[in-house]
C-alpha cells in the first residue's frame, strides 16, 4: 500500500510483528476450532435433545432442556448415584495405575541419567520399557483376561492343590487392580522417557556442584532434580490425569463391556459409549461427555494450581 | 543408521495402528478388484434396463425365480454373526467357486461381527441404514438375523418381502420358522435354514451312573420335570457330578416357555418363568450342584466339561449345539465321542435358528433368491446338511425321511436316531411373545443375575444393575 506514497518513507516508531504472530499460529486455532472447539458446543448441544434409535427408529431430536442431566444425576432406586460411580471408579483405577507408574518411571529416569552409574545398555532397557506402549490396548487386556481367568494358568496353579479356583474379574479389588496394573504397565515407559528428557534439561553443574559440597544422593535428588523437574512433572501428571478420565479400552475388553462385577471397573467414557452404541443415545451421551469435560477441566486446575511455585507476595508478612 | 531403522520401524508401527483404526470393517475376504471377472454378465449390462427386463418378465416370476428377481450386482455382501452359516454356504452352494471365492461369478463378501452385546445388530443396522445411499458394490445384499432379534428387521422396511425376489413359501418349511420371520402384516421376509428344536443333552455313562440307565426314554421318565430334576442333580453331586456345568444351561428352557414378553407397551418386565429360572440356580449354585465358577455356557469353563474327564451330565440344545458348539466332545483325544444321548428333558424349547433376509435395495436379488431356495428346498445342499453337519434342516420331507429311517442314527449320539426325537420336539415350537429387545434382555439378565447367584450382590442391586443396562442399551423401554 505505502509503495504509492514513496515520496517520504514514513518512519515508524516501532515495528510491529503482531499480525504475523497471527498468522503463524492461524492453522493451529482453525484446527482448533475445527476438530475441538466446534465439537464440544456441539455435544452440549446435542445433550439438551432427547434423540435416539429404538431399534431401527429414530426418536427425537426433541428439545428437552436439561433433562438429560436431571436423569444422569437422578439416584436409582436402591439410591446409588451412578455417574458418580464410574467417576470414583475412574479415579481410583486412576491413582492405582499413575502412582506407582510415576514413582517407578523417576526412579528409571534418575538411574538411567546418572552420571555415576553410567548403566551400559541404556537402548536396551529403554526399548524394553517402552515396548508394552506399543502393544495395543485390546490385545493386552485380553492377554490378561485370559491369564486371569476362571481357567487360566493362574487359577490352574490356584486349583492344582484342590483350592477353589479365584474369580479375579468377580473380585472389585482384583478387577480393579488388574486395570490399573495394565495401565501402568503400558505407560510407564512413556513417563520415564519424558522425565528423561527433563533430567538431561537440568544443568549438569548443578549436580556437580552439590557433589562438591557433599550432598549425598538423596538430598540431589529432593533438592535438586524435583524442584528444576516440577514443570516436566506437572506435564507428566495432567496428560496421564486427562488420559486416565478417558480409561475406555482396557476395562472394556476385560469386563466384556460391563464394567463389572456391580459396576465398579466402569468408567466414565464406558458409560459413554453404551449409551452411543446400540442405542445411539446422543443426548445422554452428549451429558455424560459434558460431565467429563468439567471434571476434567476442574481436575487439571487444581494439579495447576496446587503444583505451581508459589510467588513471594510484595508487602507480605514476612 | 541405527537409529533410521528404529525410527523406520516405529513410523511403520503407527502407520499400521492408524491404518488398522481406519479399516474397522472386518471383512473377512480381501476387497479384490472385481473388473477382472470375467463372469457375471448381467454386470456389463445396463442396470436399469436389466430391472425392466424383470419387470417385464413378471408372469413368468413363478416358473423361474431366479430369472426374474433383480440382479445384476457385481459384489455379493453377506452380513453375519459368526462362521457357521459361512461353512455351509462355502461347502454346498451351487455355482459356488470357492478359488474365486464367486457366486454364479459374482464376488461373495463376508462381513462377520460377533453378536456378544448386540455388536452384530449396531453393525448391521448401520450398515442398513445406509443402503438407500451405498454404492451397488458396497450395499448390503443379504443377511442373516437370530431368533431374538429378527422381528427388529422382519417389521421394517429394510427387509424385502422374499415374493418380491421371486419366492413363495415352501410347505415344507416348519411353521415357525415362518411366522418369525414375517411382518405384522404377515408378509413373508426369509427364511429359515434350520429348524430348532431343543433337547436335552445327556452324557451316558454319567446318565448310567447318576440315573442308573443311558436309554433316552427312560432318561426322559427321571428327567421329564424341573422337580424330578433338581432330585437328579442331588443324585449327581453326591456322585461327584454336575447336573449342569454353566448356570445359564438350562436358561432357554425356561425363558421359551415364558408366557409374557420381556417388554409389553414399552415397560419392562421379568417373565415368571425367568424368576423361576433364577430360584432354581440360585439353589443350584447353593447346594454346588453346578459349576461354582459360575461360567456362561459359551465359556471355557463350561465348554471344558465336554472333555472326557468332564463331570456334567446334562447340556441343553438343538442339533446345531452338538455339532458347532461341542467341539470338545469331539475331540479325538480328549473327547467322548458316541457317549451321547438327547432327550426333551423338563420343557420343550427351541434355541436359536439363523434366518436368511434379503436387504431392501440389493442389487443381487437373483443370487438372495437362490441362496434362500438351495437351503430351503434343494435336496442335494439339505441331504449334504444331514448327513455332513447333522444340521436339523428347515424341510420337513427331508427330516422326516431320516426321522423315520430305521436304519438311521446319529454316531455322536451313540447311533440314536435324533431326527425321530426332533420330529416330536418340532411340533411343540411356537414363536410368540418376543420382541426386537430380547437378544440384550436375555444376555444382559443372565450376566447381571450371576453377582447375585454367588453372593457377592443381593438381588435388589443385580436387577438394578440390569435395569441400568436395559436403560443405557434400550432408552425407549421404562424399567420398574
Amino acid at each position: 500500500m505505502s509503495s504509492t506514497t514513496q515520496t517520504a518513507p514514513v518512519k515508524h516508531k516501532s515495528i510491529s510483528y503482531a499480525g504475523w504472530g497471527y498468522f503463524f499460529i492461524a492453522p493451529f486455532i482453525i484446527v482448533y476450532i475445527l476438530c475441538a472447539l466446534i465439537p464440544l458446543l456441539s455435544t452440549f448441544y446435542n445433550s439438551l435433545f432427547e434423540y435416539y434409535m429404538d431399534g431401527l427408529k429414530q426418536i427425537g431430536p426433541n428439545f428437552v432442556g436439561l433433562q438429560n442431566f436431571i436423569t444422569l444425576f437422578t439416584p436409582r432406586a436402591d439410591g446409588r448415584l451412578e455417574i458418580f460411580n464410574y467417576t470414583a471408579n475412574t479415579m481410583i483405577m486412576w491413582i492405582m495405575g499413575a502412582i506407582p507408574q510415576i514413582v517407578f518411571a523417576l526412579l528409571l529416569a534418575v538411574i538411567f541419567t546418572s552420571e555415576r552409574m553410567k548403566i551400559k545398555g541404556q537402548g536396551f532397557f529403554k526399548t524394553v520399557i517402552y515396548m508394552p506402549n506399543l502393544i495395543m490396548a485390546s490385545a493386552f487386556a485380553m492377554l490378561f483376561f485370559q491369564i486371569f481367568s476362571s481357567v487360566g494358568p493362574i487359577n490352574q496353579i490356584i486349583t492344582a492343590n484342590g483350592a477353589p479356583a479365584f474369580l479375579f474379574f468377580d473380585n472389585e479389588w482384583s478387577a480393579k487392580s488388574i486395570i490399573a496394573f495394565i495401565n501402568f504397565l503400558m505407560w510407564f515407559g512413556n513417563t520415564t522417557i519424558l522425565l528423561m528428557a527433563g533430567i538431561m534439561g537440568i544443568d549438569q553443574s548443578l549436580f556437580e556442584a552439590a557433589a562438591i559440597d557433599g550432598a549425598n544422593s538423596s538430598q540431589v535428588f529432593f533438592k535438586i532434580t524435583i524442584p528444576l523437574l516440577m514443570p516436566i512433572i506437572i506435564y507428566v501428571v495432567i496428560t496421564a490425569l486427562i488420559g486416565g478420565l478417558q480409561m475406555f479400552d482396557v476395562p472394556q475388553i476385560i469386563t466384556s463391556g460391563r464394567g463389572g462385577p456391580n459396576n465398579t471397573t466402569k468408567t466414565l467414557v464406558m458409560a459413554l459409549n453404551a449409551y452411543i452404541g446400540t442405542s445411539k443415545n446422543y443426548g445422554m451421551a452428549g451429558a455424560v461427555s459434558f460431565v467429563l469435560f468439567v471434571i476434567t477441566g476442574i481436575l487439571s486446575f487444581i494439579v495447576f494450581r496446587s503444583t505451581e511455585p508459589k510467588k513471594e507476595k510484595k508487602g507480605g508478612k514476612k | 543408521m541405527k537409529k533410521r531403522i528404529a525410527s523406520a520401524v516405529l513410523a511403520s508401527a503407527v502407520i499400521l495402528s492408524v491404518a488398522s483404526c481406519g479399516n474397522s470393517g472386518t471383512t473377512t475376504t480381501a476387497s479384490n478388484d472385481t473388473t477382472t471377472t470375467t463372469a457375471a454378465p448381467a454386470a456389463a449390462a445396463d442396470t436399469t434396463t436389466a430391472a425392466a427386463d424383470a419387470a417385464a418378465d413378471t408372469t413368468a416370476a413363478d416358473a423361474a425365480p431366479a430369472a426374474t428377481a433383480e440382479g445384476g450386482g457385481t459384489t455379493f455382501n453377506i452380513y453375519a454373526w459368526n462362521e457357521e452359516f459361512k461353512g455351509f454356504f462355502e461347502k454346498y452352494m451351487p455355482g459356488y467357486d470357492a478359488s474365486a471365492q464367486t457366486l454364479d461369478g459374482v464376488k461373495v463378501n463376508w462381513t462377520i461381527t460377533p453378536s456378544d452385546g448386540g455388536a452384530y445388530q449396531d453393525k448391521l443396522d448401520q450398515a442398513l441404514q445406509n443402503n438407500a445411499s451405498a454404492s451397488a458394490d458396497d450395499k448390503v445384499d443379504m443377511f442373516l438375523a437370530e431368533a431374538d432379534y429378527i422381528l427388529k428387521y422382519t417389521d421394517s422396511d429394510y427387509t424385502m418381502d422374499i415374493s418380491e425376489i421371486g419366492l413363495k413359501q415352501v410347505d415344507t418349511e416348519y411353521q415357525y420358522t415362518v411366522s418369525a420371520a414375517s411382518d405384522s402384516n404377515g408378509k413373508i421376509k426369509g427364511v429359515s435354514f434350520q429348524c430348532c428344536p431343543a433337547a436335552l443333552i445327556y452324557r451316558r455313562s454319567i446318565a448310567k451312573d447318576v440315573l442308573g440307565t443311558d436309554d433316552p426314554t427312560e432318561v426322559q421318565a427321571q428327567l421329564d420335570s424341573w422337580d424330578k430334576y433338581e432330585e437328579a442333580a442331588a443324585k449327581a453331586k453326591d456322585k461327584g457330578y454336575y447336573i449342569q456345568g454353566s448356570y445359564a444351561a438350562n436358561y432357554r428352557v425356561f425363558s421359551n416357555n415364558a408366557t409374557s414378553a420381556w417388554v409389553s407397551g414399552g415397560q419392562l418386565t421379568i417373565p415368571a418363568v425367568v424368576e423361576q429360572w433364577t430360584d432354581q440356580v440360585k439353589k443350584f449354585y447353593d447346594n454346588g450342584y453346578i459349576l461354582d465358577t459360575l461360567p456362561t455356557i459359551w465359556e471355557a469353563g463350561n465348554t471344558t466339561q465336554m472333555f472326557n474327564d468332564g463331570k456334567t451330565m446334562c447340556f441343553f440344545g438343538p442339533a446345531w449345539y452338538y455339532n458347532f458348539s461341542m467341539g470338545n466332545a469331539q475331540d479325538p483325544d480328549k473327547g467322548c465321542y458316541g457317549d451321547w444321548g438327547i432327550c426333551q428333558g423338563p420343557a420343550p424349547h427351541f434355541w436359536g435358528g439363523t434366518w436368511i433376509l434379503a436387504a431392501t435395495g440389493t442389487d443381487n436379488g437373483d443370487l438372495v433368491a437362490k441362496v434362500m431356495q438351495a437351503f430351503t428346498e434343494n435336496e442335494e445342499v439339505l441331504t449334504q446338511l444331514v448327513e455332513v453337519e447333522g444340521q436339523y434342516t428347515n424341510n420337513s420331507a427331508i427330516n422326516d425321511k431320516y426321522a423315520d429311517d430305521p436304519t438311521y442314527g446319529n454316531d455322536f449320539l451313540g447311533g440314536q436316531n435324533d431326527f425321530a426325537v426332533y420330529k416330536e420336539l418340532a411340533k411343540n415350537i411356537k414363536f410368540e411373545n418376543n420382541t426386537i429387545y430380547d437378544q440384550l434382555c436375555n444376555e444382559g439378565y443372565q450376566d447381571y443375575i450371576k453377582q447375585y447367584l454367588n453372593g457377592s450382590v443381593d438381588k435388589d442391586t443385580a436387577l438394578q444393575n440390569f435395569y441400568g443396562y436395559i436403560n443405557e442399551k434400550y432408552p425407549a423401554v421404562q424399567t420398574p
